[in-house]
This record gives structure tokens, sequence and C-alpha cells, in this order.
């Protein structure tokens, strides 16, 4: 059953992103909304992680966290507005928010 | 697709507006909302007290007009509200407290109402944290 994880804690400050990526399934995919997008930072230790990722895994950002942030999604990252957050909680079976 | 949303930020918190704005994209994309679920700190958004800085966005006045202008089951946890001053005109007289601050559309109720909205919606997707 593929499972739509949704982060909006940054990375730098506790371990969500990393316990994620541990438990991420084959297809399952990952939104980035709120301060999780810091982990798309270019040239940090998260977005290596992310980029190691098999590509059967769905990388999304929420546009208007990269917007209010300065960030440039990365190209391994799939931007979506909220009509696209819509859509790929259709898409996948669940979605599971890490709060 | 039947989506029920659960909330469980204070009005405040970014995440509030994601939900807000999911559930707004969710019905203008043609889907329906079974339930909105306020838990924890989420039930201040169903207070009719919040007063927002002019230069701000009024998130809890935002939701209020999205519940009342869709007509959607805009569900507060009835623990978690009476526990942080959340009272609709009932509670406060039950419990002799001099206010009410809940009022249409919201109505008070139990944790039950999340699990049958999560049994009855295609979708159950919460929202909290920063």
């Amino acid at each position: 059953m593929a499972t739509l994880h949704v982060l909006s804690h940054s990375p730098f400050s506790d371990s969500r992103l990393s316990s994620c990526l541990r438990l991420l399934g084959a297809n399952d995919g990952l939104l980035l909304s709120g301060d999780a997008v810091y982990a798309l930072q270019p040239g940090s230790a998260q977005l290596r992680a992310l980029e190691m990722m098999p590509d059967s895994i769905g990388l999304f950002a929420l546009d208007e966290d990269l917007t209010a942030r300065g960030i440039s999604a990365a190209q391994r990252a799939q931007v979506v507005d909220y009509p696209g957050f819509v859509e790929l909680s259709c898409r996948f079976d669940k979605v599971n928010s890490w709060l | 697709m039947k989506f029920a949303i659960a909330l469980f930020s204070a009005p405040h918190a970014p995440s509030s507006r994601r939900a807000l704005r999911f559930a707004q994209a969710a019905l203008a994309g043609g889907h329906e909302i079974v339930r909105l679920f306020f838990y924890q700190e989420g039930v201040h958004s169903a207070s009719s007290n919040v007063v927002t800085p002019q230069d701000e966005l009024d998130i809890s006045g935002e939701w209020r007009d999205f519940v009342r202008e869709q007509r959607l089951d805009g569900v507060v946890c009835i623990a978690a509200a009476l526990r942080r001053g959340v009272l609709n005109a009932e509670e406060s007289q039950r419990y002799d407290r001099p206010a009410a601050n809940l009022d249409d559309p919201w109505a008070l109720s139990g944790l039950g109402q999340l699990h049958e909205a999560a049994q009855v919606a295609d979708r159950l997707v919460c929202f909290g944290g920063p």
C-alpha cells in the first residue's frame, strides 16, 4: 500500500526526516511542506540523503513554502501547489503526516 | 474522493493555514469533505474570541467562514476544548463559567467522530506541528 509521507518540521532540528527515510516503502512518496523544505538546501547532507532515494519514490515540495523560504527545488523534487497536494493524496493509498 | 481532515495545531501555526488551503483545494477539485475534526491546539480555531493583528491573515475567521459557507461538519473535540477554555453556551452553563466562545457553525463532540470520519472517508489527512 503506497503511502504519501508529509513532513513539515525542519530536518535541521529533529530526526523526523531520517526516521521517515528509513521507513519509506519502494512506492511511497515524500512531500516536504513548511520548514521541511529546508531539506532541499543545496549542499546539505539532507539533500544528499534525498537524492540517494530510489527513483520509484516520489519526492515533492509545496511551492508556497519554497517561495516563502527562498529555496529553489532540486532537480529530484517535483514542485506542487495545493491542487497538486490534493491530487497526490488521491494518488497514494494513504497519507501519513509526521506531526 | 471523500476526505476527512484533522487539525491538531492552533490557528496561528502555519500548518493550520496549510490545512485550510488543502481543504479549499479539495472542494475546488470536486472532492467531498465528510468532516473537519479539530483536536488538541486545533480547538482554538473555533473560538470566537481570537483577535488576529490587522496585518496578519485571520485564519480562525477564515475557518469559520469556510465551514459556514460550504456547510461542512466542523467538529471540535469536547475534551480538548474544555481544558483549553473553548466552551459553547451549554458547557459554559454546565460548568458555571462566565462566558461562551464557541458558536455556530461549530459542534462540540467526542473523539469517536474522528474515528467515524476515518471509516467513512477514502482519505484521512492530518495537519499539525509547525
